[in-house]
């Protein structure tokens, strides 16, 4: 009992908090595999999502906020060939409305969109915007890029972007507002330390 | 000598960030209500522990990582009790997950879990129900939902498997009266939309040996869901034949959007050689989740045949669950 007791104490006193991530990969080795066929690793970097960052999100995309099941410590995973970096690998959801959508977005390591693929997506029009037509708006694209595909309400996608979602506007706009999301997220938080991968 | 080696542990960590680094942790706390008003008994069970995952990481990526649920939980009247308790009212410490594992980065060389994680059978395998109202039965149906030993486990391209072979010794990390327990299922990938699971056990916890095979689906279609399970087996009891058992579960619920709330309905069926009628059963239950922290949850579950006693299984379940 003592010895239990000990062990409580000893990691009550660990001053980090939160501790759920809804948001994690499933199977990091296999859908990292998916998305960097090279990689011979991944690396995790957990980091809390909290209310400063709720905060700065709202503050960068009026309109916008994070679910609160999106709140907590999170993973960025980074691609790792041996030694070598790779790129980065983050799941963020989105509410829509056939419940959360879970997307895993690859990201190049200048924080530019790589690829993504849908972890959880039960809208029936999933393979409309799963194809690389849609895709190509977002591959290469920054954070800036991405944001100038927003109409005016801030929530929704503009023109552009619908031109290439046939039929399914709706989730296209989700795939959107995550995107922003998951590049401003992984800047705020992960930004300084991912630095030390570009050398 | 515990604490020697429990601080040598400690002391063995290279430093204090490279414990804390990738660690996630939460309180978990509960007090459940339990009123069977067919037994016109009422009861409660606290809960109070900690929930932590580690992830263990080199310079050239992760080697694996560490789950450990430890929680205090006291009875209150709770008749009958679970067997590692010693009354209706007694309290101690419970071990739920609590295990190692090893992930291999190899396309096709498992992943290794050592330590006591949820036997790899049927729904529970993709569904985790520890700590909450909602139940697939994995426990009564299997001797055991939680058991220490070693596992193997991968996610391939199309399909993932998991097999295990334990102790049966339940929540003691050792066999009891030659228990043991192997169990396996392999299923299509667990964040599709349709998935389909094949399992097998075979097994002696408590003097009882348990054989079972069973299927499972799973199928998502916005935010409804359809579940279930059908499993085929048979159990000997010490100096008892051979009794055949068929246990088949059904589950229809839906989720809100925001996925605050919650609402399930099952219908239980089970058959058991000797016994003069099968039991069904009618769970109904909802969930709320208030904020990140808070849930509340309500459970009722009736008993549609009537049994030999008379007495018709009519239990009404509350819980309040706070984690942070």
């Amino acid at each position: 009992m003592k010895t239990l007791m000990i062990l409580m104490i000893f990691v009550v006193f660990i001053p980090n908090a939160f501790a759920e991530a809804y948001c994690s990969l499933r199977d990091p080795v296999a859908q990292i595999s998916q998305l960097y066929p090279n990689k011979t690793n991944q690396l995790s970097i957990v980091k809390i999502v909290d209310d400063n960052t709720r905060s700065q999100v709202k503050r960068a995309l009026p309109s916008n906020d994070l679910h609160f099941s999106e709140l907590g410590k999170h993973t960025l995973y980074v691609a790792m060939n041996g030694t070598q970096a790779l790129g980065y690998v983050h799941v963020r959801s989105e509410q829509s409305e056939w419940g959360l959508v879970e997307i895993v977005w690859s990201l190049d390591k200048n924080l530019r969109i790589k690829d993504f693929i849908f972890q959880r997506c039960r809208s029936p029009k999933k393979n409309i915007i799963n194809n690389q037509s849609f895709k190509k708006m977002f591959i290469g694209k920054s954070y800036q890029e991405l944001k100038a595909l927003l109409s005016s309400d801030g929530t929704t996608a503009n023109n552009t972007l619908l031109a290439h979602a046939q039929s399914a506007p709706k989730l296209a706009s989700v795939v959107l507002r995550c995107a922003l999301k998951t590049l401003l997220i992984t800047e705020k938080l992960w930004g300084e330390e991912l630095k030390r991968f570009n050398k | 000598m515990r604490i020697c080696l429990m601080l040598l542990l400690l002391f063995s960590v290279p430093s204090y960030s490279e414990l804390t680094d990738n660690l996630r942790w939460s309180f978990d706390a509960s007090a459940r209500v339990n009123n069977n008003t067919s037994a016109k008994n009422t009861s409660r069970i606290y809960a109070f522990g900690l929930d932590t995952h580690k992830v263990f990481t080199s310079s050239q990526g992760d080697i694996g990582y560490a789950v450990g649920q430890l929680y205090f939980t006291q009875l209150s009247n709770q008749n009958p009790y679970p067997a590692m308790f010693s009354s209706e009212d007694d309290g101690k410490f419970v071990i739920r997950e609590a295990h190692l594992n090893y992930a291999s980065n190899s396309n096709w060389l498992p992943n290794i879990r050592l330590g006591h994680f949820t036997i790899p059978f049927g729904i529970e395998e993709s569904i985790d129900t520890n700590g909450r109202l909602l139940d697939y039965y994995h426990g009564k149906n299997l001797g055991t939902k939680l058991d220490w030993g070693l596992g193997f486990n991968k996610v391939l391209q199309d399909v993932q498997y998991s097999i295990s072979y334990t102790l049966g010794g339940k929540d003691k990390p050792k066999s009891i009266k030659d228990s043991y327990a192997f169990a396996g299922r392999v299923g299509s990938l667990s964040h599709l939309d349709f998935i389909l699971g094949f399992s097998v056990f075979d097994a002696k916890i408590d003097e009882t040996q348990r054989q079972r095979i069973a299927l499972d689906w799973q199928y998502y279609w916005s935010s409804w869901g359809f579940i279930g399970e059908i499993a085929l087996g048979k159990d000997k009891p010490v100096q008892q034949q051979w009794r055949k058992e068929t246990y088949s579960l059904v589950e229809l619920n839906k989720t809100s959007i925001d996925q605050q709330l919650k609402l399930y309905g099952q219908y239980i069926f089970s058959d058991r050689e000797g016994e003069s009628e099968p039991t069904q059963r009618l769970n109904m239950g909802t969930s709320y989740q208030i904020d990140k922290n808070l849930e509340l949850s309500l459970s009722t579950r009736i008993q549609l045949n009537t049994p030999t006693s008379g007495k018709k299984l009519n239990l009404v379940r509350f819980q309040l669950r706070y984690r942070y």
